[in-house]
């Protein structure tokens, strides 16, 4: 059982507006993936549905795109499939997840004395080296993530515990892709 | 039977949007806690030097798993009115593997970059910004993508309806795989630890 | 045993937990209940379409006559009505029991109602849960009576037809049915049936069938 301190090599800004405290470690992987777990049961019993994070995504960018040019909007089967709710698209289920999502990594944050102005890096890369790949990164999972309806929240922790085929396929295929790029990408984390 | 409870009719959409905004707290609470927050932690479980994202994710996998597979048995949960996301094998294979590319050149996935920018590392919201860009370029180029996008459908299966195994069967071999890939996981730490600091 | 309890880590506990949890869910059964159904929306449709989900009451009768065993042939009525005539060789399993019934997934099943309805949707049932074999006696138990017990042969039918008829009546006839010609177009004055003596083996019920049911998750 390992618990891990958080050094801060690579982080760049100096004037990092860092809580009082000193950070705390983390919890027990297990026990955080217990209460992961936990809530994810929750989900299914009080809603019989599971988590989400793209989902949320494609929401806003249907609505945005839906505002800026309706009849585009309405023409594309895509942008269509989030805006066919009755009533106003935004008070959607997995929108309000979302927010609740900031809000609880923001105390989680608060409580560990982990909020911090930064940039998390390795330390052989810039900071503008490291936020293009973020960007990229950022692009990559959010196209990957509307092609398999998901993304690790919705398919694989959601999927993986109802032991659904294409999630199980999903995840499988992520760590792959991730484990095969990793040492192209070293120099951006070691 | 009498959950899943908003399948009952126990309380209203509006009330769902608390419900929401509640476990979403939850989820990204218990993010945060593991570590979820930082690219950086994300990342070395691709360099095996720190197996937290296996780990956290296989164990909350595992307690999801446990939880509503007995609470469907004893008939608490009617398990066919959880949703199932819908298999399409094809494409969701390549959006796995294009996910797992975003993984490491990006660091986060899309609730832990939500995390991040909620404790300030500004990778986490540019991160969140090329999820919202490319995810509009995907709606852009839907209509070239949806014959793929719709492509080797399998309808809501389930790995217990596919292989004809018990359900309960397989059950027991996840729990299985993952207490021993956590065992492999601990050890695979121990052995960077000792190869680092024999290094330094 | 209280050594390994007093010395393990948290981890540990937290691992023999979900083990014992996992082996728990070896003997605990089907979380659905028995309730689900994969549906492949198209293959289901193409059937409909092409009508090869159907059995006409005259290739009913050729079987029996022929003796066949192949298949179990499943009335999906009331035991009153199943008491009153039934097709020979007909087993009495109402819908809802259907699934209990120890019926093979990959057997020929046919069934038949009075008209078509239940039998059309018990069809749809079997299939969706697994069953490939499952067919429906075209028009039910009323086309069995016109087509095959009562038969009508058009006054001014011509000669083709009628040397087709003779072939219908023979097998109205072995079912204990009545052949009529002429232009009597009652349908409500039959004569009432005598059970016809065939030799026709019985479908082969396992003894056990009723009661038996294939547990998933066991």
């Amino acid at each position: 059982m390992t618990t891990h301190a958080t050094t801060s090599t690579g982080t760049h800004e100096p004037d990092a507006v860092a809580s009082a405290r000193t950070p705390q470690p983390y919890t027990n992987p297990y026990l955080a993936g217990i209460g992961l777990g936990l809530v994810l049961l929750a989900a299914f019993v009080i809603m019989g549905r599971g988590l989400g994070a793209s989902g949320a995504f494609s929401t806003l960018v249907s609505v945005g795109v839906a505002t800026a040019a309706p009849q585009h909007a309405a023409g594309n089967a895509f942008y269509g499939a989030y805006l066919a709710t009755e009533g106003n698209p935004l008070k959607d289920w997995l929108l309000f997840e979302v927010i609740g999502v900031f809000a609880g990594g923001f105390l989680s944050g608060v409580l560990a004395g982990r909020i911090k102005r930064t940039t998390e890096k390795g330390p052989r890369i810039s900071v503008r080296g490291r936020l293009t790949f973020a960007f990229l990164g950022g692009g990559m999972m959010g196209f990957g993530a509307k092609l398999a309806r998901g993304c690790t929240s919705g398919q694989a922790l959601t999927g993986g515990a109802l032991l659904n085929v294409g999630s199980w396929a999903f995840m499988m295929c992520v760590f792959a892709g991730a484990y095969a790029l990793a040492y192209v990408m070293r120099r951006q984390w070691q | 039977m009498n959950a899943p409870f908003f399948k009952y009719g126990l309380f209203n959409d509006e009330v769902s949007l608390i419900v929401a905004v509640l476990i979403g707290i939850g989820f990204g609470f218990f993010l945060e806690r593991a570590g979820f927050g930082n690219a950086r932690k994300l990342a070395a479980q691709f360099y095996f030097t720190d197996m937290t994202v296996l780990k956290v994710m296989f164990t909350a996998i595992v307690t999801a798993m446990l939880g509503v597979y007995f609470l469907s048995v004893i008939g608490f949960v009617d398990l066919s009115l959880v949703y199932l996301t819908p298999t399409n094998l094809l494409p969701q294979v390549a959006g796995g593997l294009l996910l797992g590319f975003g993984f490491v050149i990006g660091g986060y996935c899309p609730g832990t970059s939500c995390v991040s920018a909620a404790t300030g590392r500004t990778d986490g919201w540019v991160f969140l910004l090329g999820i919202f860009v490319w995810i509009f370029a995907f709606g852009e180029m839907f209509p070239l993508l949806e014959s793929f996008y719709n492509s080797t459908p399998m309808g809501q299966q389930t790995l217990a309806q596919l292989t004809g195994l018990p359900y309960g069967l397989l059950v027991f071999a996840v729990v299985v795989m993952a207490l021993g890939a956590f065992a492999a996981a601990e050890w695979g730490e121990k052995v960077m630890a000792a190869r680092k600091g024999g290094k330094a | 045993m209280k050594d390994l309890l007093k010395n393990s880590t948290l981890n540990q506990r937290l691992a023999a937990v979900a083990l014992v949890l996992g082996m728990l869910a070896l003997i605990a059964g089907d979380p659905y209940q028995g309730r689900t159904a994969t549906i492949d929306a198209k293959e289901l449709a193409v059937i409909v379409q092409n009508e090869v989900d159907h059995i006409s009451p005259g290739d009913l009768a050729d079987w029996i006559i022929q003796g066949r065993s192949d298949y179990r042939l499943i009335d999906l009525r009331s035991e009153k009505d199943f008491g009153g005539y039934a097709i020979p060789g007909a087993e009495n399993v109402p819908v809802s029991q259907l699934t209990d019934h120890g019926l093979m997934k990959n057997e020929k099943i046919i069934l038949y109602s009075d008209g078509g309805i239940h039998s059309a949707q018990a069809w749809f049932l079997l299939r969706s849960q697994g069953y490939k074999g499952v067919y429906m006696l075209r028009g039910g138990l009323e086309a069995w009576n016109d087509d095959v017990l009562f038969p009508q042969l058009a006054e001014n039918a011509d000669a083709a037809t009628r040397i087709n008829f003779a072939k219908t009546a023979e097998v109205s006839k072995y079912f204990g049915g009545t052949p009529r010609t002429g232009g009597t177009q009652e349908t409500s004055a039959r004569p009432s049936i005598v059970a016809p003596k065939l030799d026709t083996p019985s479908a082969a019920v396992p003894a056990a069938a009723g009661k038996k049911k294939k547990k998933e998750g066991c």
